[in-house]
């Protein structure tokens, strides 16, 4: 009943809100400025900023405070959904979600503002990985395939639009990226032989401005669908490019009805978020058959590579490569393992792993590495400038895919059982590819993303649900707290009040971490505290 | 079908014998008549009115529910006593708003309700049980909702296996469970270690997906061909001979297993995928470890966990132990090991011989 309430409260709301004019948010009024160049009090985007670094600039915990960590807040969702969410912070509220769920919560004392529900019985209902904000509306994609725009102010719904048809086979769990005046989302649909989209948006109205396709329509003979898009993707201000990573081609674990390399899944593509046209794409994974979806962030750095300037893409891939593009114009600087990996034949001169086909799934199976989780997934990597390094959550495994021709060509027409497998943080030199240091996380694997900051801590969590600061130099524990659940998001930090704190996800709880209030006051002396 | 009946007698046996156990009269009752058919009795009426009333707007004119935020009340009263909904009704839980005013007689008459079959007339019901195969299909409509919300992304869609997850279609465990009772315990705990997680649902959740699941193994039967996963038959392409020379020499099987020793018989105990599984990674063999403590005392015991920062044992008597791994000094024994380091030295062919070799030790 009290629900029914709160639903008559939110509709009417919605209603007002519809004849307010856009001028009366001013406190709410997150611009394209700020997206491009974010405050320290904020985490505006996905990634936090379009490059996708997840490099915060903050420095108030160092590698010698940071032992001094403590808990500010926690926030309970109460929910058993993981928090896969990368949370928004603007104007000192957080929004984060899980699916069918979105909360408003006091970035100071983590004390909840609004919370939005809104169940649905379609679609599937894997993971939610957070909202994305423009001019004090938010967007919120559901598992059902609906983009809902809601005042950020109130939690109240102002437009609900169908982005994609879960009866086709699609849902979607991404955050959407706001450039400009583009709502850019992206879907998630691999059970079907589907095509994948990229689709904008006009933020005011949900009006469709473009729909890019990654695969030819379904049907179309000797090609492939697929290539979904459920992954957030990143975005360059001067060359006007988004970036964005493609899923693995359907049917799935069979790819004998789909010859070729199967452009453009498995690949990074980059697209004018204006009218939709793709500049270049990058196949990542040719004529892949092991589900490695190369959704993993297309991370963006400006730095010299190899004594040259370069504007740079970079991807730890789910297919176990990491790779350096000149993301100019496609070209490939550096294609390397990052672990083991045992299903190509090389790699040829354009950067591409040649696939192995003796390596496809086979009736009597063949042993593959990594597994169909990959090396590594969803979970965000970090760029830390000062030393160069890519860190990423890598998962090193083996599995055994199957496929045979009673498994038919649609959907998932095969079967795969991962074996084993193991987390461990890598930094990566990305001039070369090397690892300059690795730091073991258990068995199985986590679930954490990675975050640096500029004054050279690593933040990230391990298999048990530790979560961890490390030293960015060497990937020595400065310090831990167990969180009690397995942790399944990616990190985030700001500044409010001349106060940093570092943000985790672990179960359903948020919590908020930082210095005692005490030493945040007078950092000086903490510089001296031996 | 027939199971069905079966446990429908099954629980209108336990209501008769719950009655027993019940001392306020008035709820005895209404167990007396649980699984009767509307229409036989002068609170039918009133009971249907009050539901409707107080109930159905949430739970669904038909008692179908809204799931996941609303549960069917399809067989509520199969898992809970008149005394748990009187409290429930009474009292509310979660969102559900608790109704403590409301007069004895309708709540009667709405428990007598919930025990009957809606939407069906007697007659179906005495015609050959359309009304029960009505409530199932309801219930599985309802839990393929929640299969495909929760389950779907590991086990597929249609439960016949997806990412990471096995076919529950052929799934022994599936096959062996009757209304639930082993399909429910899996859900609710999961298996941690083969990465399943546990599962909050409750129990008209749990019932609804379960009538999915074995919906399911019904319609797999029926398919020809198209069916996915491995079987047993599909894994006999290795040689023998080559199989026993790679146990003997390169693979270093030999080293620490032995054909007539603790592998004597492998093959009677497991097959197909699921011997190919324990002989590329035993997951669940137990690491041995010996704790030498700052006393110099040692602990012999089996890691119970272990991670960067404690280290947890069992020792022979069961007794738990952990440290702090900077505190001790200690040494494991993961025989799992040599199975891990294997992995990058295995060709298929290796892999398919040596099942070939192990299919033979029964």
């Amino acid at each position: 009943m009290k629900l029914l309430k709160e639903a008559l409260v939110l509709a009417a709301g919605a209603l007002l809100t519809l004849g307010a004019s856009p001028h009366s948010l001013r406190a709410q009024n997150l611009d394209s400025a700020d997206l491009i160049k974010p405050p320290a009090d904020s985490w505006p985007l996905y990634h936090g900023d379009y490059s996708g670094k997840r490099h915060s600039p903050l420095t108030q915990i160092t590698p010698r405070n940071v032992s001094n960590l403590s808990l500010a807040w926690a926030f309970q969702t109460d929910q058993t959904a993981s928090i896969k969410a990368s949370p928004l912070l603007v104007d000192g509220v957080l929004y984060f979600t899980v699916p069918d769920n979105i909360w408003a919560v006091d970035a100071r004392s983590g004390h909840m503002l609004w919370h939005f529900h809104h169940p649905t019985t379609q679609g599937d209902h894997i993971g939610q990985r957070g909202v994305a904000m423009y001019k004090g509306w938010l967007y919120f994609t559901s598992p059902d395939g609906h983009l809902i725009s809601l005042n950020a102010k109130d939690g109240s719904v102002r437009w609900n639009k169908i982005i994609a048809d879960v009866n086709k086979g699609y849902w979607t769990t991404m955050a959407p990226l706001v450039v400009a005046n583009h709502v850019i989302i992206g879907v998630s649909g691999d059970f079907d032989n589907l095509t994948g989209y990229l689709r904008a948006l006009d933020p005011d109205t949900g009006e469709t401005q473009w729909q890019w396709n990654s695969t030819p329509p379904a049907g179309t003979p000797n090609t492939t669908t697929g290539g979904m898009t459920w992954m957030t993707g990143t975005y360059d201000p001067k060359l006007n490019l988004v970036y964005w990573g493609t899923g693995n081609p359907t049917p799935v674990l069979n790819g004998s009805t789909r010859p070729g390399d199967n452009l453009y899944t498995c690949s990074i593509v980059a697209i004018n978020p204006d009218n939709g046209k793709l500049a270049w794409g990058f196949s990542v994974s040719p004529h892949d058959t092991h589900d490695w979806d190369a959704v993993e962030t297309p991370m963006l750095v400006d730095g010299t590579f190899h004594g040259q300037p370069r504007k740079m893409l970079m991807q730890a891939s789910r297919n176990g490569y990491f790779f350096v593009l000149d993301r100019t114009n496609g070209k490939s600087l550096l294609t390397v393992p990052y672990g083991p990996t045992n299903w190509t034949k090389g790699i040829d001169k354009d950067g591409h792993p040649i696939p192995n086909p003796d390596k496809e799934p086979a009736p009597d199976g063949r042993l593959i590495a990594p597994d169909e989780g990959g090396l590594t997934n969803y979970r965000a990597p970090s760029f830390d400038p000062k030393n160069g390094l890519f860190i990423v959550d890598a998962h090193p495994s083996y599995s055994i895919y199957f496929a045979k021709p009673a498994d038919g060509n649609y959907g998932w027409a095969g079967a795969d059982y991962g074996l084993w497998g193991k987390g461990v943080i890598e930094a990566i030199d990305y001039q070369t590819g090397k690892i300059r240091w690795s730091h073991e996380v258990g068995r199985g694997g986590s679930g954490a993303g990675v975050l640096t900051t500029e004054s050279g801590v690593t933040f990230t969590g391990d298999a048990y649900g530790n979560f961890l600061a490390l030293d960015t130099s060497d990937g020595k524990t400065l310090w831990h707290a167990g969180t009690g659940a397995s942790i399944q998001s990616s990190p985030i930090s700001y500044e409010l009040d001349g106060r940093q704190y570092v943000l985790t996800g672990s179960g359903g709880v948020l919590f908020a971490w930082a210095l005692p209030p005490a030493s945040t006051h007078s950092p000086q002396k903490v510089a001296r505290t031996p | 079908m027939k199971r069905f009946q079966y446990v429908a007698l099954l629980t209108a046996a336990f209501g008769v014998f719950s009655l027993q156990l019940q001392e306020k009269p008035v709820y005895a009752a209404s167990a007396l008549q649980t699984e009767h058919a509307p229409g036989s009795q002068p609170t039918d009426k009133l009971g249907a009115e009050a539901y409707a009333n107080h109930c159905a707007i949430c739970h669904g004119d038909q008692r179908q529910g809204n799931l996941p935020a609303f549960p069917p009340l399809i067989g509520i009263k199969r898992q809970m006593t008149d005394e748990q909904i009187t409290t429930l009704v009474h009292t509310g839980r979660g969102r559900m708003p608790g109704f403590p005013t409301l007069p004895d007689p309708e709540l009667t008459a709405i428990l007598h309700f919930l025990g009957t079959t809606p939407g069906v007339a007697s007659a179906a019901q005495a015609a050959g049980g359309s009304a029960a195969k009505s409530q199932t299909s309801g219930l599985a409509q309802a839990g393929g909702a929640l299969f495909r919300q929760n389950c779907a992304f590991c086990h597929g869609r249609d439960a016949m296996g997806g990412e990471t997850g096995p076919d529950l279609t052929r799934s022994k465990l599936v096959h062996a469970d009757v209304n639930g009772d082993k399909i429910s315990e899996v859900v609710r705990e999961g298996r941690p270690q083969k990465g399943m997680p546990a599962f909050n649902l409750s129990s008209s959740e749990l019932q609804s997906i379960v009538a999915f699941i074995h919906g399911q193994v019904a319609s797999a039967n029926s398919m020809q061909g198209k069916r996915r996963g491995v079987d047993v038959a599909d894994l006999q392409t290795g040689n023998v001979e080559a199989g026993k020379a790679y146990f003997n020499g390169p693979g270093g099987c030999a080293k620490c297993h032995s054909a007539t020793g603790d592998l004597a018989g492998i093959a009677s105990r497991y097959q197909g995928l699921q011997l190919e599984e324990r002989m590329l990674d035993p997951r669940d063999v137990k690491s041995g470890v010996i704790v030498t403590l700052p006393s110099g005392k040692q602990l012999k015991g089996i890691v119970a966990y272990h991670d960067e920062f404690t280290l947890g044992m069992r020792d022979g008597d069961g007794v738990y132990h952990s440290w702090p791994v900077n505190r001790i000094k200690y040494t494991i024994d993961s025989p799992v090991d040599a199975h891990v380091k294997q992995f990058s030295q295995y060709t298929d062919a290796d892999i398919h011989n040596l099942m070939a070799y192990l299919q033979t030790l029964r």
